[in-house]
């Protein structure tokens, strides 16, 4: 299975590779379609099985959405970028994981997790990322990728009979794999990159995507007070680019292409529909306070400071409750409520930060006007109690 | 050092390395009170999990189609075919609505959950846990819901089956005589493991486990699926007595 990004990263033997500009690339054109795919030898035999094996347990999993507006959307996205017939053999999962990521099977089974969805800002986004993960499969990336670990491996055991310096060719042979991964996953950029063209989007879009990547790692890690990186960093055992890497020679491709075509920045948030606000809840609970507030910002530098990113503001900074933060978060959440915004649950995150800060009278009156929209919220017995209600039901002992 | 190498390169590429054989394993446990009663009671037999596959020289698990289609078709059959012979009654085990085949795929996923920590906190003597060490105690449970599960309502007991295999290639066995005759380090030639466990549908209550993690038998031949379903199906309850029971 190929994905987009390494998401678990280890960095047991660090090595920095100089990330190395596109000087003279171009997009490679795109080869003829020859049909969907079907396995030709015993490896890939056996790859599909797994594959077919995984697909059977996804397709029941309770993470899959399977709102068709939804499914429908990306779908079409997908079809535009790569074309009607290259469509046709993708099976296509949107999984609720808020996180950065998508992935492609050999038999055609393609992952988009939703904390892709809502980190693109445009179709032209989403476009690049789909038509990436394409390329992994018309490329029979995860098969070549296979067949070069297991001569990795092979090599590493027999090399490793070599005394004294059969331990550095041991680890030559493994880092070979490791390159090679890399190398599949810049082709698929650059696949990707002549699809996006194809589908009529802003070529800049993928570059975008990764300048923004890299900009909220960094946001989530100083907050944790660790160093940024700029996306500069790739592991002895990373599987893929570093970000800054991908970033500059994207980059450059779409300056060669003129980079001027449709962007389709509102179809992508009316395509989310109601999806937006979950897969934004989604990330509050991350407890990813620097790369959430960097991810807020971003949103409200496209729209502006809604009412529905106040209120996710709101319960970004209640939900850390560091000193000072409820005040602050009382805050959002009252420009929120004066921007028009009435979901009910903003007037639950103010009464709740409002006691937390002792204003007792007020944080209670926002509780009861909670309770009386949703008087059947899951903790409403709680809720009733700090509102300072008395219970709903008797709860004298029972005969 | 080549052995931490070695575990690391097939870590890194994400598949499992069978570990050797543990000493002092037990095998199996029957809950107290459990009967198989010939003639009554009916089994409902969970598609079973098998993979079937070659290892590489590296180490690398290298999946099978061909072998494991066989492999599921003969222990299929003689799974069907030596339940029978104890008198097992064979349960329908429908496929269910889409809501039906997705809870049925929750518990086929969560049965091996279960089935790992039996093994290793229960099983394996010396990583036993407090709760596990009085004696005649063999209690874990899947939960009651799965009574929810299609067909459950129609049978006693569901049996489930997990067999992978990974047989050493040419490469592999060099390996392992090289490694073993210049170095004395041991590295596995192939992976062989199974494991079987029959769950209360009432209940929920795993009422049986056998995981002998030396499996014989080559499940691409007709013969060896005899060998293999019988060592997963061995300890059956009220076949022959466990050995689990005469230690307790």
């Amino acid at each position: 299975m190929r994905r987009i990004t390494s998401f678990a990263r280890r960095a047991l033997l660090a090595t920095t590779l100089v990330a190395t500009a596109a000087a003279g690339q171009t997009a490679p054109p795109i080869p003829a379609w020859g049909g969907a795919l079907q396995p030709q030898d015993r490896d890939e035999r056996g790859l599909w099985m797994m594959s077919s094996d995984d697909e059977a347990v996804l397709k029941d999993s309770r993470f899959l959405i399977t709102d068709k507006p939804l499914n429908d959307y990306v779908r079409g996205v997908l079809c535009r970028t790569v074309g009607a017939e290259r469509c046709g053999a993708v099976r296509l999962y949107i999984m609720r994981v808020p996180a950065f990521n998508a992935s492609m099977s050999p038999n055609g089974m393609m992952q988009l997790w939703s904390g892709a969805l809502l980190r693109m800002r445009t179709e032209a986004e989403l476009a690049a990322v789909l038509g990436h993960e394409f390329a992994h499969y018309e490329r029979r990336h995860s098969l070549a990728g296979f067949k070069q670990a297991r001569a990795a491996t092979d090599a590493a055991i027999w090399a490793s009979f070599i005394p004294i310096a059969g331990l550095a060719l041991s680890l030559g042979a493994l880092q070979g794999f490791f390159l090679y991964n890399q190398a599949q996953e810049k082709e698929a950029d650059l696949n990707g990159f002549s699809f996006v063209m194809q589908g009529g989007y802003r070529t800049g879009a993928f570059a975008d995507v990764w300048e923004r990547l890299i900009a909220e790692e960094d946001a989530g890690r100083v907050a944790r007070g660790q160093k940024a990186r700029g996306g500069r960093r790739s592991g002895f055992f990373a599987t893929h680019p570093a970000s800054a890497e991908r970033m500059t020679y994207l980059r450059a491709l779409a300056r060669q292409a003129g980079d001027t075509a449709d962007a389709s920045t509102a179809s992508h948030r009316a395509g989310l529909g109601p999806w937006y606000a979950r897969f934004l809840d989604d990330q509050l609970k991350l407890n990813d306070f620097g790369g959430t507030e960097w991810l807020l910002a971003d949103f409200a530098r496209t729209e502006g400071w809604t009412g529905a990113l106040l209120a996710a503001r709101g319960d970004l900074y209640r939900l850390r409750g560091q000193a000072g933060d409820m005040a602050q978060a009382a805050g959002f959440y009252r420009e929120a409520l004066a921007k028009g915004h009435d979901d009910p649950e903003t007037r639950r995150g103010l009464g709740l930060a409002l006691l937390r800060q002792g204003q007792q009278a007020e944080g209670q009156a926002m509780l009861k006007a909670y309770l009386d929209l949703r008087p059947d919220a899951n903790d409403a017995a709680m809720l009733r109690m700090m509102a300072g209600l008395p219970p709903k039901t008797a709860t004298g002992p029972t005969t | 050092m080549i052995r931490i190498l070695v575990a690391a390169a097939i870590a890194v590429m994400g598949l499992a390395s069978a570990a050797l054989p543990a000493a002092a394993q037990e095998v199996a446990r029957v809950r107290d009170g459990v009967k198989i009663v010939p003639g009554q009671t009916r089994i409902m037999i969970i598609q079973p999990n098998i993979k079937v596959g070659s290892m590489s020289t590296g180490g690398l698990f290298e999946p099978n189609a061909e072998w494991t289609a066989t492999a599921r078709g003969l222990i299929d059959g003689q799974v069907r075919q030596q339940l029978g012979t104890m008198g097992v009654k064979l349960a329908e085990t429908p496929a269910g609505d889409e809501a039906g085949a997705a809870i049925a795929s929750q518990y086929r996923a969560l049965f091996p959950v279960v089935a790992k920590a039996v093994m290793e906190f229960q099983f394996f003597l010396g990583n036993r846990l407090p709760t596990k060490k009085r004696p005649g105690v063999f209690d874990y449970t899947l939960g009651k819901d799965i009574a929810r599960m299609p067909g459950a309502a129609d049978a006693d007991y569901a049996l489930f089956l997990f067999s992978e295999d990974a047989y050493g290639s040419a490469g592999r066995k060099a390996a392992q005589l090289l490694m073993a005759g210049l170095f004395g380090v041991a590295i596995a030639p192939g992976v062989h493991v199974g494991y079987a466990g029959l769950v209360d549908l009432k209940t929920g209550d795993l009422v049986w486990l056998n995981a002998d993690p030396q499996m014989g038998g080559d499940v691409r031949e007709a013969d060896g699926a005899v060998k293999r379903v019988g060592q997963l199906l061995a300890n059956f309850p009220g076949t022959a007595p466990a050995p689990a029971a005469t230690a307790k």
